[in-house]
């Protein structure tokens, strides 16, 4: 058993927990926090995807204890992300979303790919998306919601900077 | 797939990693990203009491260069490497190599360190690096220890790390400015482990010609002969292609345990000779 | 093709969305109760064997229950309705014998996974092993080890059916093609697994089931029966579902034992399917073996087919349809949407030491489209023309519609050739051509192939009788209730889990009333909440749930109408239903106020109207022999003839699913079931070693395609109404995972005309690529067995 204190969408928490609870599992089951989802368990998927330290990663394979001290965001901590509203607008329009199972974990790598500018053409797209699986879409929604939404970020950008507003 | 019951310590010196794991007889698994042994623990197929966690041991984050060679802490991760946030003195080989490992949520907890230990022929690392004649730098109780990489990984997911040790990083050469090299990997799926890898490595002034071959066997090789033909190779010399073939077929026959009829074989001669045209056309 | 406003046509975005894009979707493992009891299982480690003993630790002997446990839960029997189906019972607990890797032989269980697995894992059975039955066609020999003593054999069934003479076609024949096709194992693998939650409810005196199911309703008839219990006290509720393609459509012995154990300790209890246990547990699918001979006269005309099918069915017969389907339509679709006029097929439908078969998407469909398109190209090849050209030729022409086909199928309408001379001009076939002339660069090559099929969607109740099952999903319920404030709970059978009939079904009761989708709330997966429906599955559920809610909007309407015609003192066909408001010829009332009035004051109701505007309907289409939906699939291929990777250029569809209710869905559906396709084209397997052990059984070993491997793809749409349902509709969910894999090896085979390879087996992986190569180098002649 550890003690932990974690941030999680900035708020605190100090838990003792099982050393070999992972991640997700603490988020799940412990905070209550169900939005993050399991699929494969082994890193392949990316449906338990969140960031810590602001870097997306795979929280089943990342132990709980490992992460004491660092701050975790889920799909939960997004509601005042302005980047995350205008994708989240771009998945319904394209339609990149069918069951919803993969979706958080999607959305959470799809911002982070903006932020890292990695998203120049349709292929460095594919490639970037090809750790989040998704069995629905057949992917195509999900690439076109991204193509929008890095359009809609930069002129967003563009137009902050127009008016003087960095 | 839950892990079976674990202790988890979290430790800051490489010192306090070595004394615990001696505490616990050595019966202990060092954990830095964690991307191939959290994986094994959620399949029960790791049975480990005790997880010594060594990704906040700031020494093992440092680079820096070191008597003419450039030292990688043991737990910098892949997307540190990808980024730029790590000095690459082999003209973007690491940073090549990099950002073809599995996926962006493992890279930025995947370490390099986490990557030789394991010791999967099909991962990334443990070729790439041989191909650069790399060191491994290893803590036991008592000393630093440098091991050239091609004695380190002595087996199919074996080191010749002893209970304790801790490698501290690895060392790779400082490439000239003219140097040339190429990575080509082969999988099914993007993002998954290879079934062949072959990195070149050529730098006349360090005197570096490497041929590595992965994912053909327990572990990484480097190909004797086809490694001395760089040493002279012309590309535009008329015989070349049949002497590359000529050459990588004896290499494939006398090293890799697959029959010449075999796909494995064709498929890593066909590997190889991509990486070699590649590495020779830059 | 979009429609403008909210109803039938129109491109709306999905209601669905808001929840899952915030990460609010609450799916079965996401219920939070106190007091929860997590379940592991202890799975037989050998594919074949006696169970000599089960060996309990004493501190955790009240936390592992067996089959011994449970003496009134009946065996699962599922035996179709069909001449010689073999007897057999599949106890959801072994308890002497188990028959595949990963059976359910105890369940352990703790306050959360981990313990419960550490309790699993303490547990040791003793197991005699017994050899293995792994190969389907080795099953079937006088030799083979038996899986049921009493059978005498390995078969479920076999059938032979013969149309016209197939004697005759063998004379006449300019052309005979004889070939072996294979498409191994798979799973469904959605990417949530199956979960089910049971607890006993004590104010209503029934048991509370959460569960992943795409028939709740189905699913309780199988769980009351085996259990012993009153329906009434069941409650089965499909919440949220991360997909499911057929894998959730079975009652999984898994399942029935967390509800007996539910039901025996009275407290809340939970069992959540990993990844290892799905992909080695929960249906497989895929794997037929076809042998066939072809006839065809010198411009390539049909003139008849022999075959032999095996199919692999596993070890036991999942409730509710058994495994026959797969061999019944694997056999009926066979002839494709050709004119066939001699047909002989012989059906065998196998047991082996292996998980036991499913639906998965497209069923036995894949496969059969996987044979006879790989048949037409080589008919093609034969007699020297295009196979796209000889394709056109032999199907079914749009002037002979409707058309019985050889084997009974009813081809209600459509332009089949239309769809293929469409798809070839989307992909921009002569320029791949003149691009194959001129060679690659990198040295690969390029090839283009077709692939057509016809889906056979919202069949009805004669449909389903001749296939022996012994659930008859023929038809579907809505009941629709208003609100006294106008708004519209309507509650369907069918369980959306992705298609967006949240909203579909919403713009379905726009159509029909004008009322706007947001004041619309479609129920789905309660089956308190809904009448008895049968569920999403068999590219049924728009035309079967939406016909039902068109049938229950209109009840609605006219009893809508007459009460505001009353209220506008004019004549009932002079209103119209648009924007939430009722028009009359001078002026409008709002739906709202009417359903005010209709529940709150009375005394405003015309004479003879009953209070309520509340309605339950059954529906199904005019005809039971089902709507065809068809489409033409194209794929341009790359291949490395080194490596033997096959990499996907181009890929393009032409379908015609009649109206389309929602574009963007419908798109979304096409492009998910082409991904599937491809998967099961060039990546997925589940192998099997001699001693019955799967070989892929975690995602890392399981290939499921990511962005990457999956292609843009151009969507071509041709919209032939349907007679026989509402607005014209057809079922379509299934249609894109059937062709992928038939239009891949032909594209594949054209790539390779010039050595002569062929590939005849899915998955179409490097390994194989590479060796059907090397067989073409050295054997010229026409292969006629299965490569690898």
């Amino acid at each position: 058993m550890s003690l932990i204190s974690i941030h999680v969408n900035n708020q605190a928490f100090e838990i003792e927990i099982d050393d070999r609870m992972s991640l997700a599992d603490f988020l799940r089951n412990t905070i209550n926090l169900t939005g993050t989802h399991l699929a494969c368990e082994l890193g392949v998927c990316g449906s338990c995807t969140v960031l810590v330290n602001d870097e997306p990663i795979r929280s089943c394979i990342t132990l709980a204890a490992s992460v004491s001290g660092m701050s975790v965001q889920t799909i939960e901590g997004f509601e005042e992300d302005s980047k995350m509203k205008v994708i989240r607008e771009c998945f319904s329009e394209a339609h990149g979303l069918q069951c919803g199972f993969c979706t958080p974990g999607m959305l959470i790598t799809v911002r982070d790919m903006i932020i890292r500018d990695k998203c120049k053409t349709e292929n460095q797209i594919r490639k970037e998306l090809s750790g989040n699986l998704c069995r629905c879409t057949g992917y195509a929604g999900i690439v076109k919601a991204t193509e929008l939404a890095i359009q809609r970020i930069n002129n967003q950008e563009d137009h902050f900077v127009g008016q003087g507003k960095i | 797939m839950k892990s079976g019951k674990v202790n988890y310590h979290s430790v800051h010196s490489i010192d306090e990693a070595i004394t615990l794991s001696q505490t616990h007889e050595g019966n202990v698994k060092y954990i830095a990203g964690g991307q191939s042994l959290t994986p094994m623990m959620n399949l029960r197929l790791i049975f480990s009491e005790e997880i010594i966690d060594i990704s906040k041991i700031q020494e093992l984050k440092q680079s820096y260069f070191f008597q003419g060679r450039f030292f990688i802490g043991a737990a910098v991760t892949h997307a540190m490497i990808e980024d730029g946030k790590v000095n690459d003195p082999t003209n973007g080989y690491l940073q090549y190599v990099a950002q073809g490992i599995a996926y962006r949520g493992v890279r930025n907890k995947g370490t390099i360190g986490g990557s030789i230990v394991n010791a999967d022929p099909a991962a990334d690392w443990p070729t790439a690096l041989l191909a650069l004649g790399a060191s491994v730098m290893i803590k036991d109780l008592t000393n630093d220890i440098e091991t050239p990489i091609g004695h380190f990984q002595c087996g199919l997911m074996q080191t010749t790390l002893k209970e304790s040790d801790l490698v501290k990083g690895v060392l790779v050469p400082d490439l000239s400015k003219d140097a040339k090299w190429s990575y080509v990997k082969f999988c099914h799926k993007v993002g998954e482990f290879a079934h062949s890898i072959a990195a070149i490595v050529i730098d006349p002034n360090l005197g570096i010609f490497n041929a590595a071959l992965g994912a053909a066997g327990d572990k990484p090789i480097l190909l004797p002969r086809l490694s001395e033909y760089l040493k002279s190779v012309n590309i535009s010399n008329n015989d070349f292609e049949i002497e590359l073939n000529d050459i990588l077929e004896r290499d494939l026959l006398e090293n890799i345990n697959h029959l010449p009829s075999s796909y494995e074989f064709n498929l890593h001669r066909s590997i190889i000779k991509k990486a070699v045209m590649e590495a020779l056309i830059k | 093709m979009d429609k403008p406003g909210k109803g039938v046509g129109a491109r709306i975005l999905r209601k669905e969305d808001a929840r899952h894009l915030h990460g609010k979707g609450q799916f079965v493992s996401d219920i939070q109760i106190p007091g929860i009891i997590e379940v592991a299982f202890v799975r037989s480690s050998y594919a074949h064997g006696i169970i000599k003993n089960i060996q309990i630790p004493d501190e955790f002997k009240d936390k592992v229950f067996q089959a011994s446990d449970f003496p009134n839960v009946k065996p699962i029997i599922a035996v179709p309705k069909v001449d010689g189906f073999k007897y057999s019972e599949h106890p959801a607990l072994a308890f002497d014998r188990v028959r595949f890797a990963g059976e359910p032989i105890a369940m352990a269980i703790g306050a959360n996974r981990s313990i419960a697995e550490d309790i699993a894992d303490s547990v040791y059975v003793d197991i005699e092993e017994l050899p293995a039955v792994v190969d389907l066609l080795e099953a079937t020999q006088s030799d083979s080890p038996l899986i049921r003593e009493e059978w005498g054999d390995n078969i479920y069934v076999s059938k032979h059916s013969q149309y016209g003479d197939i004697e005759l076609a063998q004379q006449q024949a300019a052309v005979r093609i004889e070939r072996s096709f294979k498409m191994n194992r798979q799973s469904a693998a959605p990417l949530e697994g199956r979960a089910i939650l049971a607890m006993w409810d004590h104010r209503l005196n029934e048991l509370v089931v959460y569960i992943g199911s795409q028939s709740p309703h189905q699913t309780r008839v199988g769980m009351a029966q085996a259990l012993g219990i009153d329906e009434n006290q069941l409650h089965l509720i499909t919440p949220d579902m991360g997909g499911a393609f057929g894998a959730k459509r079975v009652l999984y012995p898994e399942e029935l034992m967390v509800v007996a154990l539910a039901l025996k300790l009275k407290k809340p209890v939970r069992w959540i399917d990993d990844k290892r246990e799905h992909l080695m547990t929960a249906i497989h699918c895929r794997e037929h073996h076809h042998k066939v001979i072809a006839y065809a006269d010198s411009q390539g005309k049909i003139l008849g087919l022999d075959v032999d099918i095996h199919v692999d069915a596993g070890a036991y017969s999942h409730w509710p349809n058994g495994p026959f389907m797969e061999t019944g339509m694997a056999s009926r679709n066979i002839p494709g949407p050709y004119v066939v006029p001699n047909y002989r097929v012989k059906t065998f439908t196998v047991a082996t030491n292996k998980s036991p078969i499913g639906a998965y998407r497209g069923v036995a469909r894949p496969a059969a489209c996987f044979t006879i398109e790989r048949i037409i190209d080589e008919i093609a090849h034969a007699v020297g023309r295009e196979p796209y050209m000889v394709r056109m030729e032999n199907m079914v022409p749009e002037e002979s519609m409707p058309y019985r086909n050889i084997t009974n199928l009813l081809f209600d309408s459509g332009n089949y050739a239309e769809s293929v001379r469409r798809a070839a001009e989307l992909i921009e076939f002569q320029k791949i051509r003149l691009r194959q002339q001129n060679g690659e660069k990198d040295g690969r090559l390029i090839g283009v192939g077709f692939a057509s099929f016809t889906e056979q969607t919202a069949h009805g109740c004669g449909e389903w009788v001749s296939r022996g099952v012994p659930v008859i999903p023929g038809y579907e319920t809505a009941s629709a209730r208003m609100m006294t404030d106008g708004s519209l709970i309507i509650s369907v059978g069918i369980v959306s889990h992705g298609q967006g009939m949240e909203t579909s079904l919403a713009q379905v009761a726009c159509e029909e009333l004008g009322i706007d989708p947001i004041h619309v709330s479609i129920r789905h997966g309660d089956t308190q909440t809904s009448a008895f429906g049968m569920g999403t599955f068999a590219s049924r559920s728009m035309v079967m749930a939406g016909g039902a809610v068109a049938k229950a909007c209109r009840l609605l309407k006219s009893k809508i109408g007459v009460i505001a015609a009353h209220l506008l003192g004019c004549q009932l066909q002079d209103l119209s239903f648009e924007d939430d408001l009722i028009h009359g010829p001078t002026s409008s009332i709002a739906l709202k106020e009417v359903a005010r009035i209709a529940h709150l004051r009375q005394e405003a109701l015309p004479k003879g109207i009953d209070p309520l505007l509340e309605v339950l309907v059954t529906y199904e289409p005019n005809i039971d022999t089902g709507v065809f939906t068809y489409a033409t699939q194209v794929a341009v291929v790359a291949v490395d003839v080194d490596t033997g990777k096959v990499d996907i250029l181009d890929y393009a569809i032409v379908e015609d699913c009649g109206t389309v209710v929602n574009p963007l869905i419908v798109d979304g559906q096409i492009i998910g079931g082409i991904a599937q396709g491809i998967g099961t084209a060039l990546y997925e397997e589940i192998p099997y070693n001699e001693n019955g052990q799967p070989l892929a059984t975690t995602l890392a070993d399981y290939l499921i395609p990511g962005a990457t491997e999956i292609p843009a793809i151009k969507i071509g749409h041709m919209v032939s109404p349907s007679e026989h349902t509402e607005y014209g509709m057809k079922g379509m969910g299934e249609g894109g995972a059937i062709a992928p894999p038939a239009a891949i090896a032909n594209a594949i085979r054209d790539a390779l005309k010039s050595l002569g390879a062929e590939l005849n087996e899915t998955p179409m992986t490097p390994p194989r690529v590479y060796a059907a190569i090397m067989k073409a180098k050295g054997k010229l002649s026409k292969s006629s067995e299965v490569t690898l």
